[in-house]
């Protein structure tokens, strides 16, 4: 066991401490003042738009999805399930897909509702189209630990306050309210880190508005894009995205704590909904329009982009995009590559995780969970750094064996994995927790030796837990983009480069064809996971 | 069946000192209980005996062969035992038949052998046409019941019983009592079985071992602990007797202000001393001191009486009298057992 921890920090260690430190290091360049670049009026622009779309799409989840978690959690609101599925759905996507729906709805010229309603009504480019997007994407970072915080509480609390003499409104912000607001605000926090790492969302709805509307992380690529006289600028400026994410990370942290003290643990929780009486109707037909707006039209929109002949002209449908999409070799390519990488980021990510949570080492734990809250722009630039030229190790004068990283897919798969370890360490170590220790050892008693007994007895307890982890790492990595896009060797694509080349560029019915295909994926996996789930929760 | 020896067995966790210094003897076929509260150490000694846990001082042996000690410790699943877990630990994702089966398995028992000895397994514990249910689709009591046949279908050389009736409610907790009392009766392997409920160790138990902190108080037969404890622990822990702090002084005891003539046969040299006497051995409306009720419990078949002496109270149990809380009433000792303070 303790060979096989150092095994697991010693690749943490090469594969992103060593990177992270050498982007630390590089930012010593005695030839640039740090100062001078964070206050070039490019840079406080962009920190400007980081801070108010981030804070903007903040404030839009936690807006939306408290009230929305009340109602499902707490209220006897009709269609419970289907709102839960709905809202929880956008985890699942990336956020491009949803910026690419609302430009097909609220391009200024040719968006489908502009189209309808007059040109200019709606504008998705600049700020506010941004927080609004990356607010809908982030939106189940608030509403599901919410959800959860709230049904954890029993109705004896609430009942008690009737009882008290409260109406039932008051009740609602006496009771339930206030016990999950810590794991509201805490999701929040995690919301705004989500928004100022998105690089996505920032690009499309940013860099061709009117006037540009800079980001941290857009900037930081466009500086990467100038090569080496840019290279040092986005080191520096990647600083700053690092000092806001750890910043935002301890808030979230120290908020999560304070609500942990005071919900019971989930066991024996006796949830009486209360009865909604005259406010049924409407209270449904909003949450409905929520659903319509922040989900169903923006992917809708996807979808008629798809058989649009033209794109932001409402002439008539056509099969042309799919039927182009479908016969490009250069599509099927980046399809196969993108499966290819991401099977195998999913497997890596499972198996190095279930191993770390094995250790049940809490160091090893914290290290494999701190890459996903690195912005992706900052851990692609590091890796970028460390890797672009091949390393040689050398031992006893000599070379033991070379890493040459750069410019080949390996770099994309380590990139991966290293990004995505937390699902796997967190989800195995989550199963492990729950594992009742005697179920291994009545194996033990029964003559099985260590392997053995945890082949037949834990690691079955675990298939659920594992297979969410490769599915949701699997889905996180097929349409990855801001990895993808810093990282993708020369000539060659993947679905997030293509997918983000063909919206920005060229072809956004073709785009919206893969987006489809997508989204169809996620469904499909959604169900596969279902048959692998417990089949009867005890 | 086989023997099992403990020789002044150690286990400390961190700084807490669990186990100190136990020495046991299980004859071959015997069936021991150790009885002890919450934290004694009664579970970690039988982990050890297992081989769950590791012993830091002393030595294990079954049937003669050291398991645990100075030359070693052999893993658990080379001991050769069967364990039942306060926790069932039936394995979800296998059905009945799978799980008790697994023992064979390892054993590399052929096909038509095990079928045959788990047919037999399922008719011990009466779960005859449980075969193919999975353990999601049983109550408490069969899931204990699947443990017990997985347990004794390998034909373990001892049986270790971990608090194996604790999470069962009370009809099922005596039914399946009775149940393992038969099985013993059948197949005489050796048994030793953790609880901390009197009632279990003494009616199953050939002895009982009453355990305290982390040592043994006492080890004897389930009569003999019950009628002659070595130790305030024991009269305490077994028998519910009200332990009283006070000083004898010429065949008297004096506690909290009151004197109590102590009952015929029992004497002891002036001094310091402990003196403990069941609630039912007191006497309502004996010769001795006067004292105030505080409550009257209906029982039953009795009433419990509380009743305040100096700054504890006293527990006694008798016929049903009319008197109210408030009221004062006398007692004598009917019998006690007296230690050294």
């Amino acid at each position: 066991m303790k060979r096989a921890s150092w095994a697991l920090f010693a690749g943490l260690a090469l594969f992103f401490l060593a990177p992270l430190a050498l982007l630390l290091w590089q930012a010593r360049d005695p030839g640039l003042r740090w100062t001078d670049v964070w206050l070039a009026p490019e840079s406080v622009q962009a920190l400007a738009g980081t801070l108010v779309t981030s804070l903007g799409a903040a404030l839009f989840a936690f807006t939306v999805a408290v009230p929305l978690a009340l109602l499902i959690a707490r209220t006897t609101l009709p269609f419970r399930g289907v709102f839960q599925a709905i809202f929880t759905l956008p985890a699942a996507l990336p956020p491009f897909i949803l910026g690419m729906g609302w430009v097909s709805l609220a391009n200024p010229r040719a968006g489908l509702l502009n189209l309808l309603l007059g040109p200019g009504t709606f504008d998705i480019y600049g700020r506010l189209g941004i927080s609004f997007v990356l607010g809908s994407a982030g939106l189940p970072l608030v509403f599901l630990p919410t959800l959860a915080a709230l049904s954890r509480i029993d109705s004896s609390l609430e009942e008690a306050a009737r009882i008290s003499g409260a109406t039932p409104l008051r009740t609602l912000f006496a009771v339930p309210l206030p016990l999950a607001l810590p794991a509201a605000l805490s999701g929040t926090a995690l919301c705004f880190l989500f928004a100022a790492s998105a690089f996505g969302v920032p690009y499309l709805l940013g860099v061709t508005a009117s006037p540009p509307t800079p980001t941290l992380t857009t900037r930081i690529y466009g500086e990467i894009l100038m090569g080496q006289g840019g290279l040092p600028r986005a080191v520096v400026l990647s600083l700053e995205l690092l000092v806001l994410a750890a910043g935002v990370l301890v808030a979230s942290r120290a908020l999560a704590r304070r609500g942990q003290v005071r919900l019971s643990s989930g066991k024996g929780v006796s949830v009486r909904p209360m009865e909604l009486g005259r406010w049924k109707w409407p209270l449904t037909a909003a949450a409905t329009g929520t659903a319509l707006v922040l989900v169903v039209l923006p992917l809708l929109a996807v979808a008629l982009t798809s058989v649009q002949p033209v794109w932001g002209q409402l002439t008539g449908l056509s099969a042309k995009h799919w039927s182009a999409v479908l016969s490009n070799p250069r599509t099927i390519d980046a399809t196969l590559r993108s499966l290819l990488l991401a099977a195998s980021a999913a497997t890596l990510v499972t198996l190095i995780g279930l191993g770390i949570a094995l250790t049940r080492r809490r160091s090893l734990e914290l290290l494999a969970g701190a890459p996903y809250a690195i912005p992706g722009t900052v851990l692609a630039l590091a890796l970028l750094i460390a890797y672009s030229r091949d390393v040689r190790f050398v031992a006893f004068e000599r070379v033991t064996f070379v890493l040459a990283l750069g410019n080949s897919l390996w770099m994309l798969l380590v990139a991966y994995t290293v990004k995505h370890l937390a699902f796997g360490a967190r989800n195995a170590a989550d199963g492990l927790a729950q594992v009742d220790s005697s179920l291994n050892e009545a194996a033990r008693l029964s003559g099985a030796g260590p392997g053995r007994a945890f082949f037949d007895a834990t690691l079955p307890q675990l298939r659920a837990t594992l297979t969410a982890a490769f599915v949701v790492t699997f889905l996180t990595c097929v349409t990855e983009l801001t990895l993808s896009v810093l990282l993708i060797p020369t000539g060659r694509d993947v679905l997030g480069t293509l997918l983000f080349e063909l919206q920005s560029y060229a072809d956004p019915g073709s785009a919206a064809v893969i987006a489809c295909a997508f989204v169809l994926l996620v469904v499909l996996l959604q169900f596969v996971q279902s048959i692998f789930a417990p089949k009867e929760a005890r | 069946m086989a023997s099992v020896q403990l020789e002044a067995v150690h286990k400390t966790y961190g700084s807490t000192h669990v186990v100190r210094g136990i020495s046991l003897e299980v004859a071959s076929g015997e069936f021991i209980a150790l009885l002890g509260p919450s934290g004694c150490g009664k579970t970690t000694t039988l982990r050890m005996i297992a081989g769950l846990e590791a012993l830091d001082a002393g030595t294990i042996r079954i049937d003669g062969q050291e398991v645990d000690g100075a030359s070693g410790r052999v893993p658990p699943e080379r001991r050769k035992l069967g364990m039942v877990f306060q926790s069932y630990a039936v394995w979800p994702h296998k059905s009945v038949a799978q799980n008790i089966a697994y023992p064979l398995l390892l054993q590399r028992v052929a096909g038509s052998e095990i079928a045959r000895r788990v047919k037999e397994a399922l008719d011990w514990v009466r779960l005859g046409p449980f075969g193919d249910r999975m353990p999601s689709q049983l109550s408490g009591g069969q899931l204990q019941r699947v443990a017990i046949a997985r347990a004794l279908v390998g034909n373990p050389r001892v049986l270790l019983l971990d608090e194996p009736l604790s999470n069962l409610d009370a009809a099922l907790r005596e039914e399946l009592r009775g149940e393992i009392a038969a099985l013993r009766a059948r197949l005489g392997t050796t048994m030793i079985f953790v609880t901390h409920d009197q009632h279990e160790a003494l009616a199953l138990a050939d002895r009982v071992a009453v355990m305290n902190q982390g040592v043994i108080e006492q080890i004897d037969a389930p009569q003999r602990i019950y009628q002659s404890p070595q130790t305030a622990f024991v009269a305490g822990f077994v028998g519910g007797a009200n332990r009283l702090e006070g000083r004898v002084a010429q065949g008297r005891f004096v506690c909290g202000g009151v004197e109590f003539t102590l009952p015929p046969g029992l004497t002891a040299a002036d001094g310091p001393a402990i003196l403990a006497v069941r609630p039912e051995a007191l006497e309502l409306g004996g010769v001795g001191p006067s004292l105030p009720l505080l409550a009257r419990l209906f029982l039953g078949s009795a009433t419990e009486y509380r009743l305040q002496l100096g700054d504890t109270v006293l527990r006694a149990v008798g016929p049903t009298l009319d008197v109210k809380p408030g009221a004062s009433i006398s007692l004598g000792l009917k019998a006690a057992h007296l230690y050294p303070g």
